[in-house]
C-alpha cells in the first residue's frame, strides 16, 4: 500500500499540481516557480524511493476500478529518474531564462504538465493509458513550441503536433490490432493471451511508425529541428532529454518486455536507426543554426539508442538504456548552454559568434564536458554507453550496421568540435564592442551541474550500470 | 408521463404570450432555462414516478403512446444541455428592448427568439418520444419550421439565403419522408414502428417497401446534412444568429437527422448488408469531404459547420458497423458532439460579438485578451479531434474498434486518418484566431461577459468530466445500449 501511494504520487503530483500553477502565478511568481520545481522533485524522490524495491526484483502496481493504472518495474523507475532529474534541472534553469518573457504562467503549467504526463506514460501498464499520456505530451509540446507566438513558430508547433499525433493515430491502429488479437489493452493480459507467440507484423509496423515519429527518426524527423524555435529550456526538455526518449522507452516497454516480435525486426530496426544516425549526422555537419545543429545531433544519437535496444542481445539493451541516461544529461546540458549563448549573444548562427569563452567561461566548459560525453570520450558517462551499444552491435555480428554506426560516432566528434570551436574559440565575429555576458545564476548553475554530472556519471558508472543490469535482467525475464 | 416534456413547454409558451409584454419579456429566458434544467435533472436522477407512471388523462390528448428507452434518455439529456446553452447565448448576443435599438427594428427580438427556441426544443422532445412515423413527421416539421424562422431572426441577407436553402432542402426531405410514410401505410396499414417492422419482415423484398425505405433514409440524410445533401448546412449555420447556430449544430440536425436515422434503423428497418454499406459509404464520404472542406474555410462558423458534417459522418459510420459496439459509439459520439460542437459555437459567438468579425484571417492571438474563451476552445477542439482523455476520443475509439471488429478495416483506417484532418483544420483555426501574436486593432478587446462564459465553462467541464470518468460511465452510460438491440 505504501509503495502504491509513492507510485501514484510520482505521477499525480506533477500532473495535478500543474493545474494549480497558473492560479498561483497570478498571486506570486516566486511561489509558482519553486512549486513547479518541488513538483518535479517530488517525482524524482518518489521514483528514487522505489529503487530498493525494484532492484530486489519486485514490482508495484496501482489498481483502479479493476484496471491496472500504473505499474513500476526497474525499467520504469530508471526512466522516471532520468526524466525527472533532467526535468528538474531544466525547471531550475527556466527561473532565469523565462523571466524576460510574457506567458510565464502558461510556460510553467505546460512544462510541469508535460513532465507529469511523461511520468504517467512511463508507469502506464495499459496501452490506452499509454496512448492518453502520449497525446498529453504532444499537446504540451504544441503549446511550448509555439510559445513565442510568432506566426512561423506556431506553424512549426502545428507541424510537430500533426506529425506526432499522426504517428500516434497510426500507433493506435496497431494497438487496436493487438486488442483484436488478444482481447485486451492491458499488457499483462496481452502477454498471457499471446503465450510467447509473436504479435502480427502489421501491428509492429504501425506501432513502430508512431514510435519513430515521436523519437524523430528519419524519415519522420523533420519536425524536431524546426521545433528549435521553442524557448531553449523547452528544446532541452522536449527534444533532447525527455520527449524523444518516449519513443525509445515505448519500444523497450512494448517489444522488449511486453510482447514477442519476429526476429526479422532485430535487423530492420537497427537498419532504420543506422540510416537515421548517418543522415542526421551529415545534416548536423553543415548546419549553422546552433539549436538546429544540436537537434540533428539528437536525431543521430537516438539512432544509437535504437540500435542498442533493437539489436537483440543483453549488452546492447543495457547500453541502450544507459545511453538514455547519459544522452539525457549531456544533450540537456548542450541545449541549455545553447540557450545561454543564444539569449546573450542575440543570435543562433554559429558562423557569427566566436571567442565567447572569454566572457562565458562556465558555459563554455559545461558545453565542452557535455559535448565530450555525447562524443563518447572516456571517462565521460557517454563513453560507457556508446561502448556497450557498439559492443552489442559487434556481438550480433552485423558488420555493415556496426561500421555505419562507427562512422556516425566519428561524425559526432567532428560536428560537435566544429560547433564548439566556432562558438567559443577564435576571434569574436559579433558586433564590435558587444561582449555577451554569462547567464543568470540559476542558468549557469544548471549547465555546470549537468556538465559535472556528465563526468560523475562516468566516474561512478557502477551505480547506474547496476540499475540498468537489473532492469535488463527483469526485462528479459532472467529473474 | 414523459409526454409532459412536450406539454409543459407548450403551455409555457402559451403563458409567455399572454398580453403582459414587459413582464413576460423578462421572464421568458428564465422559463426556458428552468424547463431545460428540469429536463436535465429528470434524466440524471430518473425518478421512476416520472418516467414509468401510467399516462395521465393529459396523455390521452395525444394519439400516440410515447415510447421511452435508453436512447431517448440520452437525447433528452443532450437537448436539455444544448438548449440551456443556446438560451444563455441568446441572452448574451441578442439585445433586449430595454437597450437602445434602431428605429423600426423589432424591439422584442430576444423574446421572439427565446419563444422559438423553446418551441424547437419541444419539437425535438416530441421527435425523441414519437413511436409512430406520423407523429415523428409532425414533430420533425415543428422543429424545422421553428428553425427556419430562427435562422432569419437577424434579418440579414445571408440569413435569408441560408434559411431559404434550408427550407428548400428540408421541403424535399419532408416530401420524401411523407411519400415514404404513405407507401409504408399502404403496406402495413398502420404507422407505429412495431407494426411497420412486422409488415416489412413479411414482405421484405417488395419493391414498394424498398422504395419507401430508400426515400425515408434519403430524407433523413438531407435532414442530417450528410454528403451529398449537405449544401444547405454551412449557409444555414453560418448565417444564423449565434444562439441559433449553437442549437442547430449542437442538437437540431442531430435529432432530426441522426437520432431519427438511428431510431428508424433500430425499430423499423433493421440492419441489412445493403443498408450497412450505404451508411458506411455516406458516413465515410461525409467524414472526409466535411473535414477537407473545413480545411479551406476562413469564416469561423462555416468551418465549424463543415466540421459538423464531418462529425456526423463518424456517427453514421458507427451506425453502419451494424454492431452493438458501433451503435454505442455512434450514440456516445452524438452526445459528445452535442457538447463540444455547442461549445465551439459558443466560443464562435463570443469571438464574433467581441471582435465584430467571423473572418479568421483578420483575427490573431485573441486568447491573450479572451483567456476563458481561448481555453475552452482548446478543450473543445481537442475533444473533436479525438485527443485523450477528452470525451471525443472515447467515442471515436469505440467507433473505430467497432468498425475494425465488424471487418470494415478500410473504413476504420479512414476514420483514423480523418482524425488527423480534424486536428489539422482546428490547428489552423487556433493559429489564426487564438494562438499567436495579437493582431492589430484588437488592443482594446475584452473578454465576453458572464452570460456566455457560463455555458462555455459548463460545457468544457462536461467534456473533461465525461472523458475522465469513462471507466464509470462505461457501466452506466454505454453498457445499457445493449438493451436497444
Amino acid at each position: 500500500m505504501k509503495f502504491e501511494c509513492i507510485l501514484s504520487l510520482a505521477v499525480l503530483a506533477p500532473l495535478l499540481g500543474s493545474l494549480l500553477l497558473p492560479l498561483i502565478g497570478r498571486w506570486s511568481e516566486r511561489t509558482r516557480n519553486w512549486l513547479s520545481l518541488i513538483l518535479v522533485l517530488t517525482s524524482l524522490c518518489m521514483a528514487a524511493m522505489l529503487i530498493p524495491l525494484v532492484t530486489a526484483g519486485l514490482t508495484v502496481s496501482v489498481q483502479l476500478a479493476g484496471f491496472t493504472l500504473f505499474y513500476a518495474d526497474t525499467l520504469a523507475v530508471f526512466m522516471a529518474i532520468v526524466s525527472s532529474l533532467v526535468g528538474a534541472v531544466i525547471v531550475l534553469y527556466s527561473f532565469g531564462y523565462i523571466s524576460h518573457y510574457p506567458w510565464r504562467n502558461e510556460y510553467y503549467f505546460m512544462v510541469v504538465l508535460f513532465l507529469g504526463a511523461m511520468m504517467g506514460l512511463i508507469f502506464a501498464r495499459n496501452l490506452l493509458i499509454l496512448y492518453l499520456f502520449w497525446e498529453i505530451t504532444a499537446f504540451a509540446c504544441w503549446r511550448l513550441i509555439g510559445f513565442f507566438r510568432e506566426k512561423s513558430y506556431v506553424l512549426k508547433a502545428d507541424k510537430a503536433f500533426l506529425v506526432t499525433v499522426g504517428g500516434a493515430l497510426v500507433m493506435l491502429l496497431g494497438f487496436i490490432i493487438i486488442y483484436n488479437q488478444t482481447g485486451s489493452f492491458d499488457l499483462d493480459q496481452i502477454q498471457k493471451a499471446l503465450h510467447g507467440r509473436p504479435i502480427a507484423n502489421i501491428a509492429v509496423v504501425l506501432i513502430l511508425f508512431g514510435i519513430l515519429s515521436k523519437s524523430a527518426t528519419v524519415p519522420l524527423h523533420t519536425w524536431l529541428p524546426d521545433a528549435g524555435v521553442a524557448p531553449s529550456p523547452v528544446t532541452a526538455l522536449l527534444h533532447a532529454a525527455v520527449l524523444v526518449k518516449i519513443g525509445v522507452y515505448v519500444y523497450a516497454r512494448l517489444f522488449l518486455t511486453g510482447m514477442e516480435i519476429e526476429p526479422i525486426w532485430h535487423t530492420v530496426v537497427p537498419a532504420i536507426a543506422a540510416i537515421s544516425a548517418l543522415v542526421s549526422a551529415g545534416a548536423a555537419l553543415i548546419e549553422t543554426n546552433l539549436k538546429r545543429l544540436i537537434a540533428y545531433s539528437t536525431i543521430s544519437q537516438i539512432g544509437f539508442i535504437f540500435l542498442g535496444l533493437s539489436i537483440g542481445n543483453e549488452i546492447g539493451i543495457a547500453g541502450g538504456l544507459l545511453y538514455i541516461l547519459m544522452h539525457g544529461i549531456a544533450k540537456g546540458g548542450l541545449f541549455l548552454c545553447a540557450g545561454i549563448v543564444e539569449q546573450n549573444a542575440k543570435t543562433k548562427d554559429i558562423t557569427k559568434m566566436g571567442g565567447l569563452i572569454t566572457t562565458m567561461p562556465v558555459t563554455a566548459v559545461a558545453f565542452l564536458l557535455c559535448a565530450f560525453s555525447v562524443m563518447g570520450i572516456p571517462p565521460m558517462g557517454g563513453f560507457f554507453s556508446k561502448y556497450m551499444v557498439i559492443t552489442g552491435a559487434v556481438t550480433s555480428g552485423n558488420i555493415v550496421i556496426t561500421l555505419t554506426f562507427l562512422v556516425g560516432a566519428f561524425l559526432t566528434i567532428i560536428y560537435l568540435l566544429r560547433a564548439f570551436t566556432l562558438v567559443f574559440l577564435g576571434e569574436s565575429k559579433l558586433a564590435p564592442g558587444f561582449r555577451p555576458a554569462e547567464g543568470s545564476p540559476s542558468m549557469v548553475f544548471s549547465v555546470a551541474f549537468l556538465g559535472v554530472l556528465s563526468i560523475i556519471s562516468g566516474l561512478f558508472i557502477n551505480f547506474p550500470s547496476q540499475l540498468v543490469q537489473t532492469a535488463v535482467h527483469q526485462m528479459l525475464g532472467l529473474i | 408521463m414523459p409526454v409532459l416534456l412536450i406539454i409543459v413547454p407548450l403551455l409555457a409558451l402559451l403563458v409567455l404570450n399572454l398580453p403582459w409584454m414587459r413582464l413576460m419579456n423578462r421572464l421568458a429566458l428564465w422559463v426556458g432555462l428552468i424547463l431545460c434544467l428540469i429536463q436535465f435533472f429528470l434524466v440524471l436522477h430518473s425518478p421512476s414516478f416520472f418516467w414509468e407512471a401510467p399516462p395521465l388523462w393529459l396523455g390521452r390528448l395525444f394519439l400516440f403512446a410515447p415510447s421511452l428507452d435508453y436512447l431517448s434518455l440520452v437525447m433528452f439529456l443532450a437537448i436539455a444541455i444544448v438548449g440551456a446553452s443556446a438560451l444563455l447565448v441568446c441572452r448574451y448576443s441578442i439585445h433586449d428592448l430595454l437597450e437602445p435599438v434602431k428605429p423600426g427594428a423589432c424591439s422584442h427580438k430576444r423574446f421572439l427568439v427565446i419563444n422559438l427556441l423553446i418551441l424547437a426544443l419541444t419539437g425535438m422532445n416530441g421527435v425523441v418520444l414519437a413511436n409512430d412515423l406520423f407523429s415523428l413527421y409532425v414533430f420533425l416539421e415543428i422543429t424545422a419550421v421553428a428553425s427556419y424562422i430562427l435562422i432569419v431572426a437577424e434579418k440579414g441577407r445571408d440569413a435569408f439565403e441560408g434559411a431559404f436553402k434550408y427550407l428548400v432542402m428540408s421541403a424535399v426531405a419532408t416530401a420524401l419522408i411523407l411519400a415514404a410514410i404513405a407507401l409504408l401505410m399502404l403496406t402495413a396499414g398502420d404507422l407505429s414502428y412495431a407494426n411497420i417492422k412486422l409488415a416489412m419482415s413479411a414482405s421484405s423484398d417488395s419493391h414498394i417497401v424498398l422504395a419507401a425505405v430508400a426515400m425515408l433514409v434519403v430524407g433523413l440524410f438531407i435532414k442530417g446534412g450528410l454528403i451529398p445533401f449537405h449544401g444547405w448546412l454551412p449557409d444555414a449555420y453560418s448565417a444564423a444568429p449565434a444562439a441559433v447556430s449553437v442549437l442547430l449544430a449542437g442538437i437540431v440536425t442531430k435529432t432530426t437527422g441522426v437520432y431519427t436515422l438511428i431510431r428508424i434503423v433500430l425499430s423499423v428497418i433493421g440492419f441489412s448488408d445493403t443498408l450497412e454499406n450505404l451508411l458506411l459509404l455516406i458516413g465515410a464520404a461525409s467524414m472526409l469531404v466535411g473535414a477537407l472542406a473545413a480545411l479551406g474555410q476562413s469564416d469561423f462558423k462555416r468551418m465549424l459547420a463543415y466540421s459538423s458534417i464531418s462529425q456526423v459522418g463518424y456517427m453514421v459510420l458507427g451506425l453502419g458497423a451494424g454492431t452493438i459496439l458501433g451503435l454505442a459509439g455512434s450514440i456516445f459520439h452524438l452526445f459528445n458532439h452535442a457538447i463540444f460542437k455547442s461549445l465551439l459555437f459558443v466560443n464562435a459567438a463570443a469571438v464574433e460579438q467581441q471582435t465584430g468579425t467571423r473572418d479568421m484571417n483578420r483575427m490573431g492571438g485573441i486568447a491573450e485578451k479572451m483567456p476563458v474563451t481561448g481555453c475552452t476552445s482548446i478543450i473543445a477542439f481537442l475533444s473533436t479531434a479525438g485527443i485523450p482523455p477528452l470525451a471525443g476520443f472515447w467515442s471515436k475509439l469505440i467507433i473505430i474498434v467497432a468498425l475494425w471488429q465488424s471487418g470494415h478495416i478500410a473504413y476504420a483506417v479512414l476514420a483514423i486518418l480523418a482524425s488527423l484532418l480534424t486536428l489539422a483544420y482546428f490547428l489552423s483555426m487556433q493559429r489564426r484566431v487564438f494562438f499567436g501574436k495579437l493582431a492589430a486593432g484588437f488592443e482594446n478587446l475584452k473578454e465576453a461577459n458572464v452570460w456566455i462564459l457560463i455555458p462555455a465553462c459548463v460545457l468544457a467541464a462536461i467534456t473533461i468530466g465525461v472523458g475522465i470518468g469513462i471507466p464509470w460511465l462505461f457501466e452506466t452510460f454505454l453498457l445499457p445500449i445493449r438493451s436497444l438491440l
